[in-house]
């Protein structure tokens, strides 16, 4: 369970205080699948992020199964970012030099403490579920938009995370591939118990989701205009 | 990362980008590549000349006292006393070969001149010793055969000749032993021929029973200098002491000098320390050059590969695992370089070994590998720390 108790995130621009996101109460439970809808610029990637542990509040609490994450050290951050969390992201983010397979299993590399499941396997099973087997040797930029999410998404699951957000992960697809994309998320959640949040603008990738979570210049509201 | 796969992991990663890379990584370890190369190359041009003239010395034996007129080595500088000064004759060979310390004890007479033989006349060195001359020197004659202490007494007209001076004049130095040879109006029969030393002295050397010279070639009956042989080492500074005690006796202390060929050596080494130590210094420069450009390339491979590190913090990557990432590839670079060099210099070395005796030692290998090594450390921590302080939001969303 994710709970943000008073989250504020403040940047500076110059002299000037931007505040992106602030006063935000907010509770994910387990297995939820979750849309957080916004405009662009209204903060929802600054909250996706800090629920993601990618960057910290500037106020307020972040208490990620029951633990105050706000105390927490570079090391056991990255640990939580390893083995809870799964990131998948509007452009991918794969590593080009990497083929298909090696990009699915860079997490294995930074796990610091023991795998109790073959990662190798698991990397094969997520291929074939995820229909790019036949891919695992090539280099991200010689397969399609599509397969590359694909390969994003199992590298996200190849440690068995409890949470996966996805930043736009439709965006910079057509839009019968970002059916697609959505549809392997929800199957996820609903087999495999995963939680999902998907932070889009676009009403139509919210709809999937179970709940919405709507979220204007840096405050959750409750209706989306 | 270091934890569960060790650190075969991040070297492995490290070459495998380095594959991909190619160019880019030998043109960035060419600066450390050519630092070591200039390094090592001094250090063994160094070590070479050290070892050059050790086997000159060496050659003249090891357990070697020289007795010379003048102050010579012991004081002042070279050369020094090698004019004025004492001048030895039979009753300090006497004295000296009381000495019960000493095994041998070698006068020599030394003069130039121009020797004729075979319708020929060449210079020489002509040398005027007794019988043990040619253990105490290590002197081998390889034709004919050396004088013995009889024909010393009997002042046999007598010569050994140096290989060259046997070749200038008999053409061959087979064709030598058993002729005449002429010099100061004096008719010598060649007995023998030395081997070939490579030191000019000896080569175009006259050696003669030092009485032989008596009268026309050395009408003092005396002699330049004195050559003292131990047994072993060990006896060499209470000979020294000895010699010198006789020697006080008669003359005064600062007209003679007695030396022994690791004083001659040390100074000469000395002389060479420094100067080695000044090569080295400017080669260091090089050294450091080429971690300046290492650390600029990885400050740049830093900027490329922001993107990158903002991805691996995602997926779980700690601040230490980007720097040791970086790290890794700081040090494998500057390794890289220094074992090229390294190679490079080997080749050198064996390449040109047959004509100067240079030489690589353990120490310089050891050296110069972890100080590239430490190059690659300390100027690869500056753009590593940098990949691992990058917040890692603003670098997975960097293009």
């Amino acid at each position: 369970m994710i709970k943000l108790v008073d989250v504020c995130k403040t940047y500076y621009l110059g002299d000037e205080e931007v505040k992106a996101v602030c006063d935000v109460d907010l509770e994910i439970k387990d297995g939820e699948f979750t849309g957080i809808l916004g405009s662009s610029g209204s903060g929802k990637s600054t909250l996706m992020y800090m629920i993601g542990l990618l960057e910290k509040p500037t106020r307020g609490k972040i208490i990620i199964d029951g633990q105050d994450v706000s105390k927490l050290s570079d090391e056991e951050l990255s640990h939580l970012r390893n083995r809870y969390i799964g990131f998948v992201f509007q452009s991918f983010n794969l590593i080009n030099r990497y083929t298909v397979k090696e990009n699915i299993l860079l997490p294995v590399k930074y796990a610091k403490t023991k795998i109790d499941f073959d990662p190798e396997k698991r990397a094969e099973e997520l291929m074939k579920r995820f229909n790019i087997y036949q891919r695992q040797d090539f280099f991200p930029n010689k397969i399609s938009g599509g397969q590359q999410q694909r390969v994003a998404i199992a590298r996200a699951l190849i440690l068995k995370p409890k949470l996966i957000l996805a930043d736009e992960p439709t965006g910079n697809l057509d839009s019968k591939t970002g059916e697609e994309i959505l549809d392997l998320l929800a199957e996820l959640n609903k087999d495999l118990g995963v939680t999902v949040v998907i932070v889009t603008h676009e009403k139509t990738v919210a709809d999937r989701t179970k709940r919405k979570i709507f979220i204007k210049d840096g405050k959750i509201v409750k209706k989306y205009l | 990362m270091a934890s569960l796969n060790g650190y075969k992991d991040i070297i492995q990663a490290a070459i495998s980008d380095f594959k991909r890379n190619k160019v880019r990584t030998l043109l960035t370890s060419l600066g450390i590549t050519i630092g070591v190369l200039a390094v090592v190359m001094l250090i063994a041009l160094g070590l070479g000349i050290k070892n050059y003239i050790r086997e000159q010395f060496e050659s003249l034996g090891a357990n070697l006292i020289t007795v010379l007129p003048g102050s010579g080595f012991s004081g002042g500088g070279f050369g020094a006393g090698l004019v004025g000064g004492a001048k030895f004759d039979e009753k300090d060979l006497r004295e000296l070969e009381r000495i019960p310390e000493l095994k041998y004890v070698v006068p020599v007479f030394f003069k130039t001149s121009r020797v004729e033989a075979n319708g020929k006349k060449e210079f020489a060195y002509i040398r005027g010793v007794n019988e043990d001359f040619f253990k105490l020197r290590n002197v081998k004659v390889i034709r004919g055969r050396q004088f013995n202490a009889s024909e010393n007494q009997s002042k046999a007209k007598m010569a050994v000749l140096g290989y060259t001076i046997a070749e200038k004049l008999f053409d061959n130095p087979d064709n030598a032993v058993g002729k005449t040879i002429r010099f100061d109006k004096q008719r010598f029969e060649v007995i023998g021929v030395i081997e070939k030393s490579g030191n000019n002295e000896e080569d175009l050397g006259v050696v003669l029973p030092y009485k032989s010279t008596y009268g026309g070639i050395n009408p003092d009956k005396t002699f330049w200098g004195i050559n003292l042989g131990v047994e072993s080492e060990k006896d060499v500074e209470i000979a020294k002491k000895k010699a010198k005690e006789v020697l006080l006796k008669r003359y005064k202390e600062d007209d003679f000098s007695v030396a022994e060929q690791t004083e001659i050596l040390s100074t000469i080494n000395q002389i060479f320390n420094i100067l080695n130590s000044v090569l080295i210094a400017i080669g260091s420069i090089s050294l450091l050059v080429g971690g300046v450009g290492i650390m600029n390339i990885m400050y740049a491979s830093v900027t490329e590969r922001t993107k990158e590190v903002g991805i691996r913090r995602a997926i779980g990557a700690t601040e230490k695992d980007i720097l040791v990432q970086f790290m890794a590839e700081a040090v494998l670079l500057s390794a890289l370089g220094g074992f090229l060099g390294l190679l490079i210099a080997s080749i050198i070395v064996i390449l040109v070994r047959p004509f100067f005796p240079l030489s690589i030692n353990l120490l310089s290998v050891v050296i110069t590998l972890s100080v590239s090594s430490a190059i690659g450390i300390f100027f690869g921590v500056f753009p590593a720390r940098r990949a691992a302080k990058l917040p890692p939001i603003e670098a997975i969303r960097y293009e």
